[in-house]
């Protein structure tokens, strides 16, 4: 076992038991009740219907964004070497969270292949600053998302303020973790799989190479697909339970709208790549600000990127990620509210 | 767990994932879950799938012959993680124990089911003035009672259109709705549209059976806003349609 981050001697992570437990009791009940005779639980077995096809929808629409994530992260272990990075992005606070929140223009990667992907760069030198910036920032200022938006709402304002406040939000998160000199502090330490991970990759074929880079693609799939399984599982059991139409009904007023659509980006957790396409529905319903907030913050933080990022981070960075975002999107959705309501 | 141990488990796994994958997807039940639109991207992420699988395969063949030729026992200082497998069996638990069915009105409680729908933009109703009306699908319908200022000039039209029966007590009782689901994403976004059938036999069809109505459009008021009905001269039962949903 092998901790990349330096870290006071630790016992190995003991197994999250009940997290294990409560999924296998689920899927048990899943199947004790397949064998009741449908009329009994007629009800109950539409509920596990209606859990099964949302889970499914989040699960397998997540699929191939995160296998390009971890692809990603698996080539630029085996092609990136560390002192390319370090030369490559400044150690200024202020330049590296704003060359990190561009840098999703290269990684074209949504908000579940962002995380490995992340955590692979900061392996690989990147400042701090940079990598929070591009965690936040790369799920909407990359060009697939861009287009969809775009596709969406047309080059107008929505998609210029969304890309805007991103970048505000993302740059003013990556400067608060400038303060922190000590990685570990922040990243919790990494348990590496293979001998894949801990070789030099410099003398190797280009054949060797892409062999280590989809070695790594599936070892981060399993890793971080165990997150994303659990924040699906954890989506579709809210949203088989709590009506949408009690999350709309709390308000339309300049406050609470924001509130609203900002809760129905966590309980969504759909991908940033598609999400534009969904805003776009409460558009009539909601008013700009609303929707802006949504577009804002839903790419950042959603219950699946929460076990996600808690994977990757210590508890306190995990909650810097998401309640600096939240105030953020939140005042600014109210201000236009205010401004253009 | 040793670690070759591990290798095969998880290569298995990816094989049995891309596989019930490549099984949805040659079914075309992938619409059941995802938008259309996105069903390209989890066809190559089954393909890419498959590669990882082969991959990981030719390593646990390479990894025995290293190990037969060098003696080569240090692998046990490595011990990945088997939760990480458990969890990987969920999805194809789920997707395999459970039967696949679409969305349908029994998700009407928690997805919300709307007769007006604030759903869509108005600037793709533009296109729906050209249509033919009797291409138009229930999300059009319901996009044009939205979005037109007068809807006189669409009254009298013919309608046909595909959906599932539901109930409620707001409709009287030569009524039904034919509803559809309109998915932008997954599953996860889903809500359902309707519009209300009229027929003196509207009693005949069961709740959640899929129906072809044809007919002429009228209004009536549904919770202060004009909603389409169709008068409708027959009702057909039909099958669950291949793409049970509606994309905007």
């Amino acid at each position: 076992m092998v901790i990349i981050f330096p870290v006071e001697k630790t016992a190995p992570r003991p197994l999250p038991k009940t997290l294990i437990i409560t999924v296998l009791l689920v899927v048990l009940v899943l199947v004790a009740s397949s064998m009741i005779p449908l009329s009994v639980f007629s009800g109950l077995w539409d509920r596990v219907n209606i859990f099964a096809t949302v889970f499914l929808g989040i699960f397998v629409e997540a699929i191939p964004y995160l296998l390009l994530g971890t692809f990603a992260s698996g080539l630029v272990e085996v092609f990136v070497d560390q002192d390319q990075m370090s030369k490559l992005l400044s150690n200024r606070p202020v330049a590296a969270a704003v060359g990190g929140a561009f840098m999703g223009m290269i990684f074209p990667v949504c908000e579940c292949g962002v995380v490995p992907l992340t955590r692979r760069l900061f392996h690989k030198g990147l400042p701090l600053p940079a990598g929070i910036s591009f965690l936040l920032a790369a799920p909407v200022l990359n060009p697939i998302v861009i287009l969809s938006t775009a596709a969406a709402f047309g080059w107008k304002e929505m998609l210029f303020w969304r890309l805007g406040l991103t970048f505000v939000v993302a740059v003013s998160v990556g400067l608060v973790f400038s303060v922190e000199k000590d990685m570990g502090n922040v990243l919790r330490p990494v348990l590496t799989l293979s001998h894949e991970h801990e070789r030099d990759h410099a003398g190797d074929s280009i054949g060797e190479k892409i062999r280590g880079a989809l070695i790594i693609t599936a070892d981060e799939f399993f890793e971080m697909g165990r997150y994303l399984i659990a924040g699906a599982v954890l989506a579709a059991a809210l949203q088989t339970f709590i009506p949408q139409s009690a999350l709309l009904a709390i308000g339309t007023g300049p406050v609470l709208s924001v509130l609203v659509m900002l809760g129905l980006a966590v309980l969504l957790s759909i991908c940033s790549t598609v999400d534009a396409f969904v805003a776009l529905g409460f558009i009539g319903t909601f008013s700009f600000g609303s929707v802006l907030s949504f577009l804002v913050f839903g790419p950042m933080v959603d219950i699946k990127s929460i076990i996600m990022y808690s994977q990757v981070f210590q508890r306190r960075s995990v909650a810097y990620i998401v309640l600096i975002p939240f105030m953020m999107s939140l005042v600014a959705g109210i201000i236009f509210n205010y401004v253009s309501p | 767990m040793p670690q070759r141990l591990y290798r095969s488990f998880q290569a298995l796994l990816l094989l049995a994932l891309c596989i019930y994958l490549a099984v949805k997807a040659a079914s075309g039940q992938l619409t059941f879950y995802i938008n259309l639109r996105f069903v390209p991207f989890t066809i190559a992420g089954t393909i890419f799938l498959a590669i990882l699988a082969q991959t990981l395969f030719t390593e646990i063949r390479r990894a025995r012959q290293l190990a037969l030729e060098y003696d080569d026992h240090d692998e046990h200082d490595h011990k990945p993680d088997s939760a990480n497998l458990w969890f990987m069996l969920i999805p194809l638990a789920i997707g395999i124990l459970i039967p696949t069915r679409a969305l349908d009105s029994s998700a009407f409680a928690t997805k919300g089911f709307n007769t007006t729908g604030p759903l869509v933009s108005s600037n793709s109703t533009a296109q729906l003035l050209g249509t033919e009306s009797l291409d138009r699908n229930v999300l059009d319908w319901i996009k044009i009672f939205n979005y037109e200022k007068d809807i006189t000039p669409y009254l009298g039209q013919q309608a046909s259109v595909i959906g599932f029966v539901y109930r409620d007590d707001q409709i009287s009782e030569n009524q039904f709705y034919v509803s559809r689901f309109v998915i932008a994403c997954c599953a996860a976004d889903g809500f359902a549209i309707a519009m209300v059938v009229d027929s003196p036999q509207a009693q005949t069809f069961e709740k959640d059976s899929w129906v072809l109505v044809k007919g002429m459009i009228s209004s009536m008021t549904l919770n202060d806003h004009p909603v389409p009905v169709i008068q409708a001269a027959s009702i057909q039962s039909v099958p669950v349609p291949e793409q049970p949903y509606l994309f905007p």
